[in-house]
């Protein structure tokens, strides 16, 4: 093993300039003494090139993609290519203002237009739009419009559920909730959709039954079109959360499979990067029958000009002050124009041959549950590491010091001590391999080093239940109790 | 085939023979026949060169800020932004890591993130802030949540002057928890909040559980009647909406008791992009925690005992508490968290005041400069203001207005009205900002421009 995480001893920025003391505010010109902070902010004075070392060391101290394999499952952490990071720094992209006129802002509205009609073929569906910031931002969109169409249809005091799998991703019954519906999951058979659960949860009740496919699992729900036939027949909608469209790009669709209503994650499948935990861009996509609830504005072409429409009656009005993440959408943009149909359908066609190739030899490893054919991303039981008082947390830890990713851990909550694997169609398969060796060298370990892992990164193994015990959350916290 | 899928030697063929399955198309025999579709019916992929080229091209149709003399702000500042911001946003390690699940590996954006935090709780006042939202508006949207899981009712409070987007956003969240938001308005003369209907409303047996109140306001105005709502208000909570560079000037609200302090982070070292990515900032008092949305990061140690950082406090989140999180939010706009704590950092808190009174100062001398139109009212409300304030036109309309300036090169504000109202009804005006691009020179254009188009649109007063 060589790998070593940097290990800077940086302090925080704040102890970079010990003197900071609070000043005065200056006078500002109009505004009444009485209002004016009596200390500045306490923050600290540096020079550039401290702020630009600091921050450039504590990058240092970070797995992104860029420099190891993510195997995040369900987060799809491709390479993000820098083309997308040029364009959207060029001045007729970032230098625009929302409020400008339509006519100084013609690029940018044909930008979004374009990747919409786009989007329309990708997923199937008539009508897009770019208005939410990430995937869960768009569930509660698009189930906010679903009130929507059953008020109108004066159902909705009848219509009051929303169900989902027992897979599905927390943000699925949070977004439910948020938007005035009880949650209700309803449990798998095999890893997919029980049909006769279905049948028996599905009711006049049901305004919304929201799916992933592939689910979390890595499957593909194969009877999709009995479950579409299912839930449509109690007057209900079908909605398809994104997360896992990388897997059926060009194979397969929201609208062929049946879908009322769906949103993608431009940051998953169209490489928009995730920068740690955000922006995402998560688009909207709806069948005809929610298409004119859709958020304002659409953007809209008239002859050869494009711009924003905001007379849409039956519209659930704004879920964001702006429309879309417009930097974000140039590079999903630029994404799909280089790959093109074929290229997207490789997209999928090579995810899915990496997820199968690195599921067949960790296979050999730890159990795999569930059936063998998978597509994006797989799930693996570390349940037989328990013999040897390990656990799936001390494997995802004993990952990072071979300076890889961990995958995702204990989730679905269906497998005990699950991994969810997923390196997509960037990886090698040199790269797959390396993963395929480190996983080994992992596992074969004693369970002391396990234990100990991680032992070659910035810092061990973090006291989690202490951070929560505790709560220090600000550099104020540390001042008022400066201990640990 | 593009160089971002590998195929180096042949290696698919070679993974398909160690699967023992003859081609990747068999990986696919699980997607029914009848669930198959044909093409798409997109265009052939292209080289990275023709894609940047094409996209060139369309871009070339926009005309960005530089060729104007732009006094856009409001929520969306155009502010310049130090190179330094962006050398470290677009620094690999953080540009193309996600969410910090495994902490140890992540130490670089956690305690970024957990300055960043660090930072919003010292311009706000408030105890603790989350690691970002969205954008301004879901801010006061989870805010909004925020206030009916710690106060009964079912009236949320705003005021009638906070800009239309953020009415629309928050009547989403507030309508799927079968809330509704009830508008104050405010004083005609000053643009401040209307005190006595805050204060009549919460007399008569309040079914209010919470209300939000910005500063600087939807016109401009830093409403001082903010310092006295609290005591008003008693103990339903208040929320503040704040613009971040405001604060390094105004009192904390922290100090006239706010329960949750949220703005839109974008002003600080974010690029407008038409619109996005955004920022959305939100801090609250200690014992709201529990019932806070998002990403928190909080200090701890690790096995050898030194200072190291996590995500805390998840059971409120969506992946332990599903349906009764406190939130859905899962993606959140780190990065631009990142440009945040980046930005303030490089600029430095003095430098930071210092800004905000340069633009108070220019401000003025446009408000003085556009009064002297006529037609005119600059500004049109008599309160304090900082950088920006409303203008009302005597006659016209703003679009009108606003058409005649671009022929000069002038973006002269941004329109006040709900556009679903339909241009031309209501009052005419316009929040008018000064900007660090513009000095004298703009705004002495910006009068001319506006004395012309004042003439055209008609008849004197």
């Amino acid at each position: 093993m060589t790998f070593r995480q940097a290990r800077w001893d940086e302090p925080d920025v704040w102890d970079l300039d010990p003197e900071a003391t609070p000043g005065e505010v200056p006078p500002i010109p109009g505004l009444p003494e009485r209002l004016r902070r009596r200390e500045a902010v306490r923050w600290p004075e540096l020079a550039e090139l401290d702020v630009i070392r600091h921050y450039s060391r504590l990058s240092q101290m970070n797995f992104g993609v860029d420099t190891v394999p993510y195997a995040l499952g369900s987060c799809t952490m491709k390479y993000n290519p820098r083309v997308g990071e040029l364009l959207a720094r060029r001045r007729n992209a970032a230098d625009l203002h929302p409020a400008q006129p339509e006519s100084t802002v013609q690029g940018a509205l044909e930008v979004q237009w374009r990747l919409e009609r786009l989007l329309t073929k990708v997923t199937g569906m008539p009508e897009v739009s770019l208005q939410p910031s990430a995937g869960a931002h768009g569930e509660w969109a698009a189930l906010t419009m679903v009130r929507a169409y059953f008020r109108d249809q004066g159902t909705l005091d009848r219509r009051t559920e929303v169900l989902l799998p027992d897979t599905a991703h927390g943000t699925n019954p949070a977004s439910a909730a948020m938007a005035g519906f009880t949650a209700r999951e309803i449990p798998s058979k095999d890893g997919c959709v029980d049909l006769a659960a279905l049948r028996a949860a599905v009711s006049e009740r049901t305004a919304c039954f929201m799916l992933t496919n592939p689910n979390t699992a890595g499957l593909f729900e194969s009877e999709i079109l009995e479950i579409a036939e299912i839930v449509h027949g109690a007057g209900s909608m079908l909605y398809y959360d994104g997360a896992n469209l990388n897997a059926i790009l060009g194979i397969t669709h929201p609208g062929r499979m049946g879908f009322d209503v769906a949103h993608l994650n431009l940051h998953k499948t169209f490489s928009t990067p995730h920068g740690g935990g955000g922006p995402g861009a998560g688009v909207l996509a709806a069948g005809e029958r929610l298409a004119p609830y859709l958020p304002i504005p659409r953007v809209v072409k008239e002859g050869r000009k494009f711009r924003l429409d905001y007379d849409r009656p039956k519209s659930i009005g704004k879920i964001k002050s702006a429309y879309g993440n417009f930097g974000l959408d140039l590079r999903a943009y630029a994404f799909a124009l280089v790959h093109g149909e074929d290229g997207l359908r490789h997209v999928a066609r090579r995810a899915v041959l990496n997820s199968n190739y690195l599921a067949h030899k960790l296979g050999t490893l730890l159990p795999r549950p569930f059936r063998t054919l998978v597509k994006h991303e797989f799930l693996l039981s570390g349940a037989p590491l328990r013999e040897r008082g390990v656990r799936t947390l001390d494997l995802a830890k004993r990952l990072l010091d071979e300076g890889v990713h961990a995958p995702t851990v204990y989730f679905p909550s269906l497998v005990e001590e699950a991994l969810m694997i997923e390196l997509p169609e960037t990886e090698s398969r040199r790269t797959l391999d390396a993963y395929a060796a480190a996983f080994e060298r992992a596992l074969g370990d004693s369970p002391e080093h396990l234990h100990a892992a991680p032992q070659h990164l910035a810092v061990s193994r973090i006291d989690e239940v202490r951070a929560a015990r505790e709560p220090r959350l600000s550099w104020k916290d540390l001042r008022d109790a400066p201990k640990g | 085939m593009s160089r971002w899928i590998p195929e180096e030697h042949g290696e698919e063929q070679a993974m398909l023979d160690a699967l023992g399955v003859p081609s990747i198309e068999a990986l696919f025999a699980d997607v029914p026949k009848k669930a198959r579709i044909g093409r798409m019916g997109l265009a052939a992929g292209m080289d990275e060169a023709e894609v940047v080229a094409q996209i060139d091209k369309i871009l070339d149709r926009n005309r960005p800020l530089s060729k104007f003399a732009s006094f856009l702000g409001g929520r969306i500042s155009t502010r310049y932004v130090p190179a330094a911001v962006d050398a470290i946003v677009a620094r690999g390690e953080f540009l193309t890591s996600y969410t910090p699940y495994q902490p140890e590996a992540s130490q670089g954006m956690l305690r970024t993130l957990f300055e960043f935090q660090s930072l919003w709780v010292e311009l706000t006042g408030m105890d603790v802030a989350n690691a970002s939202l969205y954008d301004g508006a879901t801010a006061a949207g989870e805010a909004l949540l925020l206030c009916r899981r710690i106060h009964d009712g079912h009236r949320f409070l705003i005021p009638e002057s906070l800009p239309w987007e953020e009415k629309s956003v928050l009547a989403n969240y507030a309508g799927g928890a079968g809330l509704t938001l009830e508008e104050i308005p405010y004083d005609p003369r000053s643009g401040r909040l209307d005190l006595e209907r805050v204060r009549a409303r919460i007399a008569g047996g309040s079914d209010v559980f919470g209300m939000l109140a910005d500063v600087p306001n939807g016109f401009g105005v830093v409403d001082e009647g903010l310092w006295e709502l609290k005591s008003i208000l008693k103990d339903v909570p208040l929320v503040v909406s704040a613009d971040p560079l405001a604060l390094t000037v105004l009192e904390p609200p922290g100090r006239y008791g706010a329960d949750v302090v949220v703005g839109e982070g974008q002003g600080f070292g974010i690029a407008p992009s038409f619109g996005g990515p955004l920022l959305g900032l939100f801090a609250c008092r200690r014992e709201h925690l529990r019932s806070a949305p998002g990403r928190i990061v909080g200090a701890t140690v690790d096995a050898d005992g030194r200072r190291a950082y996590a995500h805390t406090i998840q059971t409120r989140e969506q992946h332990i508490r599903r349906s009764r999180a406190t939130s859905n939010i899962c993606t959140n706009q780190a990065l631009m968290a990142v440009a945040f704590v980046v930005y303030a950092t490089t600029v430095g808190p003095r430098g930071l005041a210092a800004l905000e009174a340069s633009l108070a100062e220019k401000a003025r001398t446009l408000a003085s400069a556009l009064s002297g139109v006529d037609g005119i009212q600059a500004p049109r409300f008599d309160a304090p203001y900082l950088g920006e304030f409303t203008v009302e036109l005597g006659r016209g309309t703003v679009d009108g207005f606003l058409q005649r300036l671009q022929r000069r090169k002038v973006l002269g504000g941004v329109p006040l009205a709900d556009p679903r109202a339909g241009s031309g009804t209501g009052p005419q005006r316009l929040l008018v900002a000064a900007t660090d691009a513009v000095g004298d020179k703009e705004i002495q254009k910006y009068a001319k421009a506006a004395r012309a188009a004042m003439a055209a649109a008609g008849g004197g007063a």
